[in-house]
């Protein structure tokens, strides 16, 4: 049972993501192309080239967030859909630090940034929390419409007081730059050691391992430590943790803090990894890309890694499948979703699956037992 | 003072029915879903689909047959609501499949079924029209007065020159009363929707009344699509939702699960998108006045939320053997 266990866990996701080919090779054949030659390019340009694998890695870093943001929620019944507007508003907060302050040590100025990106993200999943867990508003519903109006707020802040004053008379709508200090510092260097250079190289950046910390000891507090356990319990049985004492509210709170908070660290990707600069064309809808991994990684903080991965080669993928196969990107975007669709299916009936078998191997263990009891009421 | 009576104006209460269709429809389709038990987030990707097929329908159906059109011109916006509405079920077919069939997580399908939809709709249009993002200008109805009512000078702009859709989506609001009120279908919906085992005990089959139900809402937030682009913007362009099927699941919830309930908060939805859209002249950046609508939603949901009655098995996924 154990082997096979694995196996499907294993199974269920492959064969999404081979039922999303599918699909989308009915697709591309139905626009005259070969699937084949569309998906070998892909393959091809994405791994078979160094500055593609950077690309990958850059493009992973904020879908590592993302996702881990999301898992969390889901993790104690909650649905943080307002994850891409938390970004926005914590992308501007940790630009405002960067640019508004001068002089500091970047032991302190990034730092500095890093909480203020955290904590905008935290300001913006305030109201639907409380919302939720006073009034009752359904928060898929608020966290959409705080998305909306985040990016109302944003255009408001970057384009009528914050816009960088030696932009004027430019199209450009930003901030101004932020101060190098609260910079986060590029791994080019570390791999140049090593001879990898280029523009794909440079960009990547220490947030990368930033994300991979942070689903380690997300895993690690999840697993270990009595706020997981209380976790768990709730997503559970929510009924069972309130009589055993732990409050449902607290804790679905606390965590819709901490999934907030970490979806503040988004956009840092883009606004102190590369640009160093809010501009109002900022890369938008990680925040529902997120979704999709934290889904695929079934709410596991390292499961969120993989799928980020997955997600990252297939977005540079599309980008390889645009430019030399003349196949439009939104294809890949297609597939993106139906392998969604198919993996909570996968996932759904694997689920059933497994339960239906543990029943018959302890009604096999002890044949007479439950279905007396089952006669008898 | 200028402003505040520019907050009433006939004008504005006109704009306001125009705007209020869109939510309405989808409200409306909303209230079919989750009366039969199943949550529907999809609604937002299906009114983008719905936008779409609108435009699509339309356009080529004017292009395919010139000389008809020219004759009968409301044929072509005709097609365009039958493309949407078709479009509509197509897709709420896959969230019943997903959600009914398999019984996966409302929420997770309709949240797909938005990704999927926008994914979607930029592919298409760049086969049918070469580029990701917009489609070429459609023709809409021909504008009609209300007969009797248009001869009251009082009621104006409300009655006289307004878009035939506007009167079959009030139609469809009093026959969907009646239909939950009153009908062997809508009583059935809603027992499936408060109690499916005992729906399921009586003979009813649960399965087939919630893929009435989805269906149902997959062809009003098609519908309510098709108004967008056909009657509103005379074409169609990404993004051109802008949360309206987010909207009308609180219109819906404020309307507590009725058709009539859902007219009167799509109206105070409609008001609020009509003066974000007039722009009035409040002393507040335009950036703000653009999410009034969404502003509103949160505040109802925060507010009126509680006294509401929701079916009783909403969202919950029915087996069979596990009750």
């Amino acid at each position: 049972m154990k082997g096979r266990l694995l196996l499907l866990q294993i199974a269920a996701p492959a064969l999404a993501i081979l039922f999303g080919m599918v699909i989308s090779s009915i697709i591309i054949l139905a626009i005259g192309r070969s699937p084949l030659e569309v998906f070998g390019i892909m393959v091809r340009f994405s791994l078979g080239r160094t500055d593609s694998l950077f690309s990958i890695l850059f493009k992973s870093t904020p879908l590592i967030l993302s996702g881990l943001a999301v898992a969390m929620s889901f993790r104690v019944n909650l649905f943080n859909i307002g994850v891409e507007g938390q970004y926005y508003i914590g992308a501007f907060f940790a630009a405002y630090v960067g640019f508004s302050l001068r002089g500091l040590p970047a032991a302190v100025h990034l730092p500095l940034a890093l909480l203020a990106a955290a904590l905008g993200g935290m300001v913006w999943g305030l109201l639907p929390i409380i919302l939720k867990l006073r009034r009752g508003a359904h928060e898929v519903i608020t966290t959409i419409m705080m998305n909306y109006i985040a990016s109302a707020v944003l255009l408001y802040l970057i384009n009528d007081i914050f816009r960088d004053p030696s932009q004027a008379g430019t199209p450009r709508v930003r901030t101004p730059d932020v101060a190098a200090a609260a910079r986060i510092p590029s791994l080019g260097p570390l791999f140049a050691q090593f001879g990898l250079t280029g523009s794909d190289v440079q960009k990547l950046n220490a947030l990368l391992l930033l994300g991979v910390l942070l689903a380690i000891v997300l895993a690690f507090v999840l697993a270990r430590t009595r706020f997981g356990y209380e976790v768990r319990v709730v997503s559970a049985n929510p009924e069972a943790a309130e009589a055993a004492g732990i409050p449902n509210a607290r804790v679905q709170f606390w965590v819709f803090m901490l999934s907030a908070g970490v979806a503040g660290l988004i956009g840092l990707n883009d606004i102190l990894g590369f640009f160093g600069y809010l501009d109002i064309d900022f890369p938008k809808g990680l925040g529902f890309l997120g979704i999709s991994i934290a889904l695929l990684a079934k709410n596991n903080p390292i499961g969120v890694i993989p799928a980020a991965l997955l997600f990252g080669f297939l977005d540079r993928g599309a980008q390889g499948v645009q430019f030399f196969a003349r196949v439009p990107k939104e294809t890949i975007v297609i597939m993106q979703a139906i392998i969604i669709l198919a993996i909570v299916v996968a996932y759904e009936l694997m689920t059933r699956y497994i339960r239906i078998q543990r029943k018959r191997e302890a009604e096999a263990t002890t044949p007479t037992a439950p279905r007396a009891a089952e006669a008898g009421s | 003072m200028e402003y505040l009576t520019s907050l009433v104006s006939l004008a504005l209460i006109a704009s306001a029915i125009r705007v209020t269709m869109p939510i309405l429809l989808t409200a409306l389709g909303a209230v079919y879903a989750e009366r039969g038990g199943v949550v529907n987030i999809g609604l937002e990707g299906i009114m983008i689909m719905g936008t779409f097929f609108g435009a699509v329908g339309d356009f080529f159906f004017a292009q395919a047959f010139p000389s008809l059109v020219q004759a009968v011109p409301d044929l072509a916006p005709v097609a365009g609501v039958l493309a949407a509405i078709l479009a509509g079920i197509a897709f709420a077919l896959i969230h019943a499949l997903v959600t009914v069939t398999f019984r996966v997580n409302q929420i997770i399908s309709g949240v797909a079924l938005n990704l999927l939809a926008a994914g979607l709709a930029r592919f298409l249009n760049i086969l049918l029209f070469t580029q990701a993002t917009q489609s070429p200008g459609v023709r809409g109805f021909t504008p009609i007065d209300i007969p009797l009512l248009r001869d009251v000078p009082a009621l104006g702009l409300l009655v006289r020159g307004i878009s035939p859709m506007i009167v079959v989506g009030l139609l469809l609001v009093v026959i969907s009363q009646w239909v939950l009120l009153r009908t062997r279908f809508g009583l059935r919906l809603r027992a499936v929707g408060e109690y499916p085992l005992a729906a399921d005990t009586l003979g009813i089959s649960v399965t087939r009344m919630r893929y009435a139900g989805v269906l149902l809402s997959g062809a009003l937030a098609g519908m309510a699509g098709a108004y967008l682009a056909i009657e509103q913007a005379h074409l169609y362009f990404e993004g051109m939702t802008q949360g309206r099927g987010f909207i009308a699941l609180a219109a819906m919830i404020f309307g507590n699960w009725w058709p009539l309930g859902a007219l009167g908060a799509s109206a105070l939805f409609g008001y609020f998108d009509a003066l974000s859209l007039r722009v009035v002249r409040l002393p507040v950046p335009y950036q703000f006045i653009s999410v009034l609508p969404h502003v509103v939603t949160i505040l109802v949901l925060a507010g009126f939320v509680r006294r509401a009655q929701m079916p009783a098995a909403d969202g919950v996924p029915y087996s069979k053997e596990e009750e």
